[in-house]
C-alpha cells in the first residue's frame, strides 16, 4: 500500500514496529512503532502517558512526510 | 550429558476400570483422569474420547499434542519447572509411550487452533491421524479469563500425559536409543576432521497466547541460551501455543524434534552436533535485535562450522528467521534455515514476510495458503462451531454439508517447520 499511494505521487510515512519489513518492502519513511501487538499504543503505561506517547508518534511522523529524503530513512 | 530413550509401542487405547499398559495397550480408566483434571477449580466440565488411526472422525479445535513419557532413572522428572520440580533433565532413562498422544480440545482459546482428521484428504496432512488418540475435552466455568483457561487446558493435558506415561515405568521397551552430547572439549577430539554443526532452535514467544516455556520460564522473558537436546525429549520445552495450527510446535513436536534425531543420526558419520541454542520470537523490535545478536554471538563462541535455524509460527517471526540467519553467516558460519511459506492460495506471492541475500539454504514445510477440501467425517470430537473462525478459515467454510474448505493452514502440524510433516514435493 505504501508503494502504491507514493507511486500515485503521494508522500507515505510507513509507522512500523518490524522496520526491516519495511525497509525489504521498500517504504522511503519509516518511524518506528512500539510493538506489534499494540503499534501506537502501550497498554503498561497509564490513559495519561499513552496519550503523550502517541502525539509524539504521530508528531514525529508528520515531521517525517515534511523532510526531503534521498534513500530509504528511518527517523528514529 | 547421555539419555537412554526407551519406546513402548503402543498400537491400541482402550477404556478400562484399571489404567494399565499391557500387550501393547493403553487400558485408561477415564475416572481417575477426569477427576484429576476437575480439581482445577477453573475446568467445569470434562470428556474423554478415543481417536484411532482411520477411523471417521474429525477433532477440532486442536490445542495441544502431547506424548506420555516417564522418568526411569537419573534426575528430575518429565516437564521439569512445570509438572515436576525444577531439576535438571535429559540424563538417565526415560521411556515414551510410541504411538499415542494426548490431545487437548474443547472451547476455543484463541483463534488460532486445528483440526485433526483421523481418515480422508486431511489425515495426510497430519502426523498425529497415525496415532491413537486420547482426546481430553475441556469446558471452562463461565466467565473464565482466556488466559486462564489456556493455562488450564495446558495443564490438564500435561497432567494427563504425565498419568498415562507412569504406566510405562515398569515395562521393558520394545526398542532403546541411546543419545549422547559430549562436552565442547570432548566433542572436538573425538570427531576432528568433521564439521561441526549447532541447531539453533526458535521458540514462539510472541505473547498473548503464543507462548512456549522452557523449565517453566516463560520463552519471552529470556535470552538466548544452550540446552542439551536430550533436555527436550524429557519434556524441558513445552507448548502454551494458540498460533496457527499448521506451523505451532506443540509439545509432541517438542519431545520428538526431528532436526535433533536427525542431527544425531548423523553426529560422528557427517557432522559432529555440538547442541541446541534456543532463542525467542518476541514483539518488540529491540527484542528482536536483541536476541538475533545473542544468537550468532554464541555460534562464534562456540566456534562451528554450521547452523541449523528452524522457525515457529509466520509473519513477524520471519524477521526473526532472517536476522539471525544474517547474523549467523556474518559470523561465517554457513546457516540452513527451516520454515515454510504464505504464499497464497496460488502460490505466487512472496513466501516470506522478510528476505536476504544471506538465506541461500531453505528447506520448507509446505505453502500454508493452499486450499483443501476435507468431507465430513461421522463422528467429531470437540465442536465443529469454531472451523470458520480458525486461521485459515472463512465465514462458508463449512458448508451445510458438512464438507469443509479451507487454507492448509488449519490442519495441525500440516507445514511444521521442524520438517516433522508430511508434504513433499514429490
Amino acid at each position: 500500500m505504501v508503494k502504491e499511494i507514493e507511486r500515485a505521487g503521494i508522500p507515505v510515512v510507513h509507522i512500523c514496529t518490524v522496520t526491516p519489513i519495511s525497509m525489504t518492502v521498500g517504504a522511503n519513511r519509516i518511524v518506528p512503532a512500539i510493538a506489534i501487538p499494540h503499534p501506537l499504543g502501550n497498554p503498561a503505561l497509564t490513559p495519561e502517558e499513552e496519550k503523550v506517547l502517541r502525539r509524539k508518534i504521530v508528531e514525529k511522523a508528520l515531521t517525517a512526510l515534511t523532510t526531503e529524503v534521498d534513500k530509504q530513512t528511518i527517523f528514529e | 550429558m547421555k539419555l537412554e530413550l526407551g519406546y513402548i509401542d503402543i498400537n491400541n487405547i482402550e477404556f478400562s476400570s484399571e489404567s494399565k499398559v499391557e500387550n501393547g495397550t493403553l487400558y485408561v480408566n477415564q475416572d481417575a483422569i477426569t477427576k484429576m483434571i476437575l480439581e482445577d477449580e477453573n475446568i467445569k466440565s470434562v470428556k474423554l474420547d478415543i481417536a484411532h488411526p482411520g477411523d471417521s472422525v474429525r477433532i477440532t479445535p486442536v490445542k495441544d499434542v502431547i506424548q506420555p513419557r516417564v522418568k526411569v532413572e537419573g534426575p528430575g522428572g518429565i516437564f521439569p519447572g512445570v509438572i515436576s520440580k525444577v531439576d535438571t533433565v535429559g540424563s538417565g532413562k526415560t521411556n515414551a509411550l510410541r504411538g499415542c498422544a494426548v490431545v487437548t480440545a474443547g472451547k476455543i482459546v484463541g483463534f488460532q487452533e486445528g483440526i485433526i482428521d483421523m481418515t480422508g484428504p486431511g489425515a495426510q496432512y497430519t502426523p498425529f491421524s497415525k496415532l491413537h488418540n486420547l482426546v481430553v475435552v475441556c469446558e471452562p466455568v463461565d466467565g473464565l479469563l482466556q488466559h486462564d483457561y489456556e493455562r488450564s487446558v495446558r495443564m490438564a493435558g500435561l497432567k494427563t500425559a504425565t498419568y498415562l506415561g507412569e504406566l510405562g515405568k515398569a515395562i521393558t521397551p520394545d526398542e532403546t536409543k541411546v543419545f549422547e552430547t559430549p562436552s565442547l572439549k570432548e566433542g572436538m577430539k573425538l570427531y576432528p576432521d568433521l564439521p561441526r554443526v549447532v541447531y539453533v532452535q526458535m521458540l514462539q514467544s510472541q505473547g498473548l497466547l503464543h507462548d512456549t516455556y522452557v523449565y517453566g520460564v516463560d520463552a519471552k522473558r529470556t535470552l538466548s541460551t544452550m540446552i542439551y537436546p536430550t533436555e527436550l525429549m524429557d519434556g524441558a520445552i513445552i507448548s502454551g501455543n494458540c498460533v496457527s495450527a499448521c506451523d505451532k510446535n506443540t509439545t509432541y513436536h517438542h519431545l520428538n524434534n526431528p532436526v535433533v534425531q536427525d542431527m544425531f543420526a548423523q553426529h560422528g558419520k557427517t557432522l559432529n552436533f555440538v547442541g541446541v541454542i534456543i532463542t525467542n520470537e518476541n514483539v518488540y523490535l529491540a527484542d528482536k535485535q536483541r536476541s538475533s545478536d545473542w544468537t550468532a554471538k554464541l555460534c562464534e563462541l562456540l566456534g562451528v562450522d554450521g547452523a541449523i535455524v528452524s522457525q515457529e509460527g509466520f509473519g513477524n517471526p520471519d524477521t526473526d528467521l532472517i536476522m539471525n540467519c544474517k547474523k549467523i553467516e556474518g559470523k561465517g558460519v554457513k546457516t540452513v534455515i527451516i520454515t515454510d511459506e504464505y504464499a497464497g492460495q496460488n502460490g505466487k506471492s512472496q513466501s516470506l514476510a522478510d528476505a536476504d541475500p544471506a538465506a541461500t539454504a531453505v528447506v520448507t514445510g509446505g505453502n500454508a495458503n493452499q486450499v483443501i477440501v476435507l468431507p465430513k467425517l461421522d463422528k467429531v470430537i470437540g465442536t465443529l462451531d469454531y472451523v470458520d473462525k480458525i486461521a485459515g478459515g472463512h465465514e462458508g467454510s463449512l458448508a451445510a454439508d458438512g464438507t469443509i474448505t479451507a487454507e492448509l493452514q488449519v490442519i495441525t502440524g500440516a507445514t511444521n517447520e521442524l520438517g516433522f510433516n508430511c508434504l513433499s514435493a514429490r
